[in-house]
């Protein structure tokens, strides 16, 4: 009794302590904002024949008191630009994405671990959740070992800044450096957290205990969120600036510098990519350790580690392009020629790619999925269908990377005869591609309901009903998709582009329907036979290694495109780029540095996770009876 | 390839050496036959393994910054190495396969990426000090061309932008669509004619109008001109939208267009001079002035707002005989007409070597005369054509080839309307016009 009041004891000691941390920064900040505010008033007094100067905010139009320096005018050389006999630029890309991929990665993975550890605490099935109990710890162990790197890469990209862009980095700290205070002590904050998270982990186990373990997570994971958003704030800065006058002072108001017209839907961007990215890291890993498992154990194991992280990972990834429409359309509300330059200019192509990314990533999940569905008994009876999904996916594709108007050279257009291919262009309009993209979002619903319903029959008594519903929900939907697509071409541009909405309505409806009910019919369902961990084909890991190295692909190729929007600026606007690189390399030359940054992530966090196969091992949760499919299976003939 | 081969070597011999190395080891140590069949066969592979590997990362530093669209294929021989060395290293053959997966997954990107069409984004335009000022019509046309579209004659190319970015958004030739904003073809009739006898437009009578923006700052008023007209919608553009090309949810009442003298773009009132002459030249209108340009921009900017030329480049030399601020005898002295030609009212010219200039009566007769070959169409235009094109048409008996070509670039287009306007008022056996 006594040992277990004395936990409960350290269990809200440290629950609070998380608390005092997470709030230490904003208490610490305090007075620096006020500091900020006040300054000028301060000077003003100070200096009675001085004039208070008063700046106008760029974009939020309202005036204030300048109190920052203008934005340097740089020029190029050693004192602006100081540089080995190398490209700066180049050097800053790869320091800033490895330090993105290793960021993203450990503030994703804490939200899984929240995730999975909740699914642990209210699963009833006690052997169930002991797995899952581990698994979360698993990836908590993984993100330790990758947090010391991140925040090493962290220093680097710092120092980096400050050694090859010090007059930029000088401006951009002048006017961030309270959020770049309270960004730093959220880093010690978040530190702590995951230190006191890890190690409490045996010692909160149960009953109340875990529920305290739980919520610190949840802590863990709004500093990793806050943290986040911080850095976010300069990001957007450099693309929409705000707080600032014309020539780039700032002045005095330290949440218009954070709150930029961009910052909030870089914001839910960023965490739906982390999420979807963290998903891919670990279900590469544990498709790796599938491949290299020796025993039927090992591999049930990691393929139940993998699905989970895949299906994470992917439920994250699907409101993805719903996500990055909100932001280009955020874009191209603040400034029509960036939205043009992304879509239609200079970095279409760019985007070309990205599309068929998007297709690629849909197109390895449902493959997985399929595949997946060879280890369970009944789930037979779909597998006749699946070639009209792939018809459907292939179709959605072939639309969604069509594209409309090309940028070309003088000599392509007159080959082409005009500004539109005379077939291809006539399909690449704006609803037709959300009509592609929103059936092969539709059609990987259809086959997570599938997937999900693969071995079981629903007992309950409207299931006939509830299965013609469903189907025709599908068709409806297919049908609303694909008809708003065609009605696209009769109508003009700017009308046109509205028919986005009802078309992602219709998906989202899809999604949320369709898997609320799929969950309410199979409640109780009968059973077929187990789900068979391990007995999933090698191809399908393949699968789960292309999704994690497209999606890491895919991260890059966006954040190069977001960074090169600015053409030559610093800070949009306000501070010109005036150094050798102020150009934008050719798309090949990106799409070879993407690679090299991918290759280099992933050489990387393989010697992470060796890294953490070295530390002590848990002994494995041994299959119990009772788990669905979790009873150990001989391995299949691979 | 000798040269890759040879990179290669030069990165991977020790590496090589090592294995090698292990070779003889092998051969020396391992006394059962089978075992060290497989030891030398392994270590084959991997001094094949490590060259490969080695050659993919020498061809891959050798193309770095070049236009080698095969340096992908870099990625596909380690594919290759790592998928062959896995079969013979079984230990370590599920990382060799994930690692040369992911490789191949890579080469395949980046193989897309190098073979869709290049396209590089260039250097920023340079912030050099030009005098436009001093400039002629066709040459302030020719800088406006520039700053729309990159480059003289660039206007029909597609893609063609400049440092005005008009082109991102505006079509400029008849059948070209502007989805986001207006065809610019015709502007100048247009403006005149629909833009500002439009009600909604609200000319003179700011106040009624229902736009974001009532004036561009306030007591600016409203364009009374085409060329006013113009200047407002660059440096207000939500003062009046045109139908159907507002931002999207305004109904029309808010522009997507920037303010073009302000960031991004911050053309300074000289080079939105240079802009509207395009418009004017490249329909074959007569370009108001510089100067009128100017000042039509100069009443919808205030002071405060106008950009400066960039000053951190010397202007160039302008080598100009007379920048249009004299009176025009003066420039007529400066450019040396007087040697040449006898001009009434204008003191000292008495030449001879070219005909009298009473173009207020010979030009329009010399346009019809029908060895004339020019194209002007109009006695203002004659005399500019004989300025800039002496030997568009020759007045006989005097010869060709006589004068300099050169006025075009040596008088800057102030200088030539005032040359224009005083000719074209001089007619036989009339008094001559008053010298401005």
């Amino acid at each position: 009794m006594g040992l277990l009041t004395g936990k409960r004891v350290f269990s809200i000691m440290a629950l609070c302590m998380m608390v005092g941390l997470l709030l230490l920064p904003i208490v610490v900040a305090l007075p620096s904002p006020a500091i900020g505010e006040e300054a000028p008033a301060g000077d003003a007094v100070k200096k009675d024949g001085d004039k208070v100067e008063k700046g106008r905010d760029v974009y939020y139009k309202t005036e204030g008191i300048v109190v920052g320096a203008p934005a340097p005018k740089t020029t190029d050389g050693p004192k602006d630009y100081p540089r080995y006999n190398f490209e700066s630029r180049v050097l800053l890309w790869f320091a800033n994405q490895q330090h993105l991929y290793y960021g993203s990665f450990v503030l994703a993975v804490p939200i899984f671990c929240m995730i999975i550890e909740f699914m642990g605490v209210v699963t009833k099935d006690k052997a169930l959740a002991k797995r899952y109990d581990q698994l979360a710890y698993d990836f908590i162990k993984i993100s330790l070992t990758a947090y010391s790197l991140t925040a090493i890469l962290g220093g680097i990209l710092i120092f980096t800044f400050l050694t090859l862009y010090p007059a930029f980095f000088g401006y951009l700290s002048s006017i961030f450096r309270p959020v770049m205070h309270i960004y730093a002590l959220m880093f010690v904050a978040e530190s702590g957290t995951l230190y006191i998270y890890y190690y409490g982990w045996d010692k909160m186990k149960e009953g109340f205990l875990k529920w305290i373990h739980l919520s610190m997570s949840v802590i863990l994971n709004i500093i990793g969120t806050l943290l986040m958003f911080l850095a976010n704030s300069w990001i957007g800065f450099m693309m929409s600036p705000a707080g600032v006058d014309e020539q780039g002072r700032y002045l005095g108001n330290i949440w218009h510098v954070i709150h930029t017209a961009l910052w909030n839907p870089l914001n839910l961007h960023r965490i739906l990519g982390n999420m979807a990215f963290g998903g891919g890291v670990v279900a590469a890993y544990a498709a790796y350790k599938f491949l290299a498992a020796k025993t039927d154990e090992d591999r049930a194991h990691y393929d139940w580690m993998g699905y989970i992280a895949m299906a994470l990972g992917v439920s994250f990834l699907i409101p993805l392009p719903f996500a990055g429409y909100w932001l280009m359309r955020e874009v191209y509300a603040y400034r029509q020629q960036m939205g043009i330059t992304l879509m239609g200019g200079l970095l279409a192509w760019l985007f070309i790619i990205q599309a068929t990314m998007i297709g690629i990533l849909f197109l390895s999940t449902n493959y997985y999925l399929w595949q997946a569905m060879g280890r369970m008994r009944g789930a037979e009876k779909y597998q006749r269908y699946i070639k009209y999904l792939v018809f459907l996916l292939v179709c959605g594709f072939l639309v969604f990377i069509t594209p409309h108007t090309m940028v070309m050279s003088p000599a392509e257009l007159k080959a082409m005869g005009g500004q539109q291919h005379p077939v291809l262009g006539n399909f690449g309009v704006m609803s037709a591609k959300n009509g592609g993209i929103n059936v092969i979002i539709t059609t990987t619903v259809l086959s997570f309901v599938w997937y999900m319903r693969g071995n079981k029959v629903s007992t309950v008594s409207w299931a006939k009903f509830g299965n013609i519903f469903m189907g025709v929900f599908f068709a409806c939907a297919y049908v609303n998709i694909i008809w708003l697509a065609i009605y696209g071409y009769y109508i003009p541009a700017n009308v046109r582009v509205g028919l986005s909405v009802p078309q992602v309505a219709t998906t989202l409806s899809c999604l949320f329907f369709m898997f609320a009910l799929n969950s309410v019919m199979m409640r109780g369902a009968k059973q077929m036979g187990p789900i068979e961990w391990g007995k999933i084909s090698v191809r399908s890991q393949y699968a789960l290694i292309m999704l994690a190295t497209a999606f890491t692909w895919m991260m890059a190729l966006m954040g190069y495109i977001r960074s090169s929007v600015r053409l030559f600026w610093h800070v949009n606007e306000i501070m010109r780029d005036n150094s050798p690189w102020a150009y934008t390399h050719t798309v090949g030359f990106a799409a070879n540095m993407i690679s090299f940054n991918v290759l280099f992530f992933w050489i990387s966090i393989l010697f992470v996770f060796w890294m953490g196969s070295l530390a002590a091992k848990k002994v494995p949760v041994e299959a119990k009876a009772g788990i669905p499919g979790n009873v150990p299976q001989p391995a299949a003939s691979h | 390839m000798g040269n890759l081969i040879a990179e290669t070597l030069s990165m991977s011999w020790m590496a090589l050496a090592i294995l090698a190395g292990l070779f003889v080891y092998f051969q020396v140590s391992i006394s059962d036959p089978v075992a060290k069949k497989r030891a030398t066969f392994k270590t084959f592979i991997g001094i094949v393994g490590t060259f490969l590997l080695f050659m993919a990362i020498a061809n891959y530093k050798n193309n770095f910054y070049g236009e080698n669209r095969l340096l992908p294929v870099s990625l596909v021989v380690i594919t290759v190495t790592t998928f062959v060395m896995a079969l013979y290293f079984t230990n370590i053959s599920a990382m060799l396969k994930v690692g040369g997966f992911m490789f191949f997954v890579a080469a395949f990107l980046s193989g897309y990426g190098n073979w869709l069409p290049q396209v590089e984004g260039g250097f920023p335009p340079k912030e050099e000090k030009l005098d436009f000022s001093s400039m002629t019509s066709q040459q302030l046309a020719d800088e406006g061309e520039k700053i729309i579209f990159g480059g003289i004659g660039k206007n029909k190319e597609q893609g063609a932008i400049g440092k005005g970015q008009c082109p991102l958004c505006h079509a400029f030739h008849a059948g070209m669509l502007g989805e986001r904003a207006p065809n610019l073809l015709g502007l100048p009739e247009r403006s005149d004619k629909e833009r500002l006898t439009d009600p909604k437009y609200s000319k003179g009578n700011p106040s009624k109008r229902e736009y974001e923006q009532k004036e561009a700052f306030p007591g600016s008023g409203t364009a009374e001109n085409a060329l006013e007209y113009i200047a407002e919608s660059h440096a207000c553009p939500s003062c009046y939208v045109v139908a159907g090309y507002g931002v999207k949810g305004t109904n029309d009442k808010q522009s997507p267009m920037p303010a073009i003298h302000k960031p991004p773009i911050s053309l300074s009132l000289q080079e939105l001079a240079a802009v509207d002459t395009w418009f004017y030249v490249r329909e074959g209108r007569d370009s108001p002035s510089f100067e009128e340009i100017v000042k039509s921009y100069e009443k919808f900017i205030p002071e405060a707002d106008r950009p400066k030329m960039a000053e951190d480049k010397p202007a160039g030399a302008t080598s100009l005989m007379a920048d249009g601020s004299e009176p025009v005898d003066q420039i007529f002295a400066k450019a040396q007409c007087v040697s040449c030609h006898t001009i009434p009212g204008i003191p000292g010219a008495m030449g001879t070597i070219g005909p009298k200039l009473e173009e207020g009566t010979t030009a329009p007769q010399r346009i019809k005369d029908p060895t004339y070959k020019g194209t002007a169409k109009s006695s203002a235009e004659y005399i500019m054509e004989s300025i800039v094109d002496p030997s568009a048409f020759v007045v006989k008996p005097f010869p060709d080839n006589t004068m300099p070509k050169v006025f075009g670039q040596k008088l800057s287009a102030g200088a030539l309307k005032k040359i224009v306007d005083y000719l074209s008022q001089v007619k036989a056996g009339a008094p001559p016009p008053k010298i401005s």
